[in-house]
């Protein structure tokens, strides 16, 4: 990552989110604790689950890469300082490979 | 052009090799994502906003045929169907999966490429003049220095690690179009008594900092230039600040210590050299290397083309195609062509794989093998015979490659922004296409004359829009892009650094403000044939300042 993630508190709604090693793709996970491509399927931590869900992310090094929280809404809208970087990544504005 | 010898493929065949068995035990889990890190960027794989990217080096920005097709196939095969051409003369895919990049760098392998040294603190990829062996001007085709610099800097253990990435430019014409004064060394080939020399600059380079290279040394024969740059890296290597990324690069260490103290300690440690560890360049290596450099054998033309005039004449779009992208070319009866990949509407500097295939061919087929990638993210064909240019330009046309906007504002220097990098902080393709629509009256844009636009998504600058005769450069105010203007850089050999003319835009204000300043600029020339940047110097910034922020 390039910008340095903002440090969320506990209480704050956060999803996690990384990119699947095999392909690099941007995931998300969902609460049963798959990794989705879709951002609409995210979930939503706070607390101790929170941090015991990123904890758990972090060993899964074959699986997903480099997993760190983002903030979300209570319903899983993306928000907070990384807006505009998490919005391009779970909705990119290009169509890529047909232009722009 | 070069082609390997048995060491060159036997040390691409194992550093293969070597990164598939690094992969694999990424995949497996057993190589952590940090201990991966150094050595995937070793091998041009960096890791994005959407996925991976990987970066291929394209020596020079010289492809045959072959390569470009295989380029192509991997468009294809691995990505979505393009790659993006960058302003290092690299191409970029931008949707590899980790797990098939062994197999696409065995498949470069084959046609000797690869992606050594595209990332990491190393010497990248040599850079030079796209119309390198073709162009008038210059004095002799710099490629096979090109070959010689690459020769010496790949996996050169001295400078393996250095402070910070570092970048070399060569050009050996007066007028230059490889941006050598933006580069951490830049050399301008010269002849002086008879002699071929290199006019040394050091110290150059865009990002948060930027910087004009300064002028070294005038004249380094050609038999020391490689001991030279060796002194110029031990110097770097041995005082480069190591403690602080920003402040990493060459260009802030001859800014700290001043010029002349940087001249001084190069000379000091190039004359300190032992003769046991000279490289004494042998005339007959650098002859053999020249060898690969020779000239195409183009048969005898006319200088003017029947054929040609007469296409021109019942074809306007073809003809303005060749007002706009033909360069003259040292031998009577030819023409470079620039091929332009900054059509309207698309990401400038990609290319489909069809559009690959397409140009390869054509360069098979009418450009003596022989294909370039351009600094400004173009395709060059630098030798085509005036008789063919119709055919060529049908067939481009035809592709969606018939853009008549070589040096054009819609021919853009455009860095992937935040639509693909990780670094970025606003995107830079959709306000380049946004500015794009406001020219794209080819008539309007040809009246505009040359105009260079160059837009970056973040400080790093790697759409030098530094040196845009108008930069932008995007920049993220708590979540909204914001996009601040730059007026008067230019990357020539008058290289000029722009200046942030005042507050940032809103993306949607933007294309307005550019289309005032080119109508001040219309308005203030002197004639159609004062270009902008010329007009820009003459008349100062703050008038086109104030067309910039007039009430749209």
């Amino acid at each position: 990552m390039s910008s340095v993630r903002p440090k969320l508190k506990p209480e704050t709604p956060k999803a996690v989110t990384g990119w699947a090693t095999p392909t690099g793709l941007s995931v998300w996970l969902t609460a049963d604790g798959a990794w989705t491509e879709d951002a609409a399927e995210l979930a939503v931590f706070t607390g101790e689950e929170a941090e015991a869900r990123l904890a758990a992310a972090l060993k899964q090094e074959a699986v997903v890469t480099d997993p760190y929280f983002m903030e979300v809404t209570a319903d899983g809208k993306i928000t907070g300082r990384e807006t505009l970087r998490e919005s391009m990544r779970a909705e990119p504005a290009l169509s890529f490979g047909g232009g722009a | 052009m070069y082609r390997y010898d048995q060491f060159d493929a036997r040390i691409v065949q194992e550093r293969v090799a070597q990164f598939r068995g690094q992969v694999a035990r990424r995949l497996s889990g057993e190589l952590l994502e940090d201990e991966f890190k150094p050595l995937r960027l070793q091998n041009g794989v960096y890791l994005q906003l959407h996925a991976y990217m990987l970066r291929i080096a394209i020596p020079y920005g010289q492809l045959s045929p072959v390569q470009l097709r295989r380029l192509a196939e991997i468009a294809r095969d691995y990505d979505r169907g393009f790659g993006h051409f960058t302003t290092r003369q690299n191409i970029q895919f931008n949707w590899v999966a980790l797990k098939d990049i062994p197999d696409v760098l065995e498949k470069l392998a084959e046609v000797e490429m690869h992606a050594i040294q595209t990332s990491g603190n190393c010497i990248r990829n040599t850079t030079t003049d796209h119309f390198a062996g073709a162009a008038q001007d210059e004095v002799l085709d710099p490629r096979a220095w090109c070959e010689i610099i690459r020769q010496w800097s790949t996996f050169h253990p001295e400078f393996a690690f250095l402070p910070r990435k570092f970048k070399i430019a060569v050009t050996a014409a007066e007028h230059d179009r490889a941006a050598i004064r933006v580069h951490d060394v830049g050399l301008h080939i010269r002849r002086k008594d008879g002699q071929v020399g290199f006019e040394v600059h050091v110290g150059g380079g865009q990002g948060r900092t930027p910087h004009i290279a300064a002028l070294v040394n005038p004249f380094v024969p050609e038999a020391q230039i490689l001991d030279y740059l060796e002194a110029i890296m031990r110097v770097y290597n041995r005082y480069g600040r190591r403690d602080n990324k920003y402040k990493a690069r060459i260009k802030i260490l001859v800014s700290e210590l001043g010029e002349a103290e940087y001249i001084r300690q190069v000379e000091e440690e190039f004359a300190a050299q032992r003769p046991g560890e000279k490289i004494d360049l042998p005339a007959s290596e650098v002859a053999r290397i020249h060898a690969y450099f020779a000239p195409p054998a183009l048969a005898a033309r006319p200088a003017l083309s029947k054929t040609l005039e007469a296409a021109k004449a019942a074809d306007p779009a073809f003809a303005r195609w060749t007002r706009a992208n033909l360069h003259p070319h040292k031998v009577a009866g030819y023409a470079s062509v620039t091929v332009s990949l900054k059509p309207l509407g698309v990401a400038p500097g990609d290319a489909t794989d069809a559009q690959m295939m397409l140009v390869a061919d054509l360069g098979e087929k009418y450009g003596y093998g022989d294909i370039r990638v351009s600094h400004a993210q173009n395709l060059i064909l630098p030798h085509v015979a005036l008789d063919d240019l119709p055919v060529v330009y049908a067939a481009l046309d035809a592709a969606g490659l018939g853009a008549a906007n070589e040096s054009r504002i819609t021919d853009m220097i455009v860095c992937p922004g935040l639509d693909y990098c990780n670094l970025a902080n606003a995107r830079s393709i959709p306000v380049a296409l946004a500015v794009q629509k406001v020219f794209a009256d080819p008539a309007y844009e040809e009246d505009i004359g040359k105009l260079h636009i160059n837009v970056s998504g973040c400080i790093n600058a790697c759409g030098h829009h530094h040196v845009g005769h108008i930069g932008i450069l995007g920049v993220d105010k708590k979540g909204e892009e914001f996009y601040q203007i730059l007026l008067g850089g230019r990357a020539d050999e008058k290289a000029a650094l722009g200046e942030i003319v005042g507050p940032g835009l809103k993306a949607d204000d933007v294309p307005a403000a550019i289309h005032r300043v080119v109508e001040f600029y219309r308005a203030e020339r002197t004639s159609p044939a004062e270009k902008f940047i010329d007009t820009l110097e003459r008349l100062g910034h703050a008038r086109f300042q104030e067309a910039l922020y007039a009430a749209g």
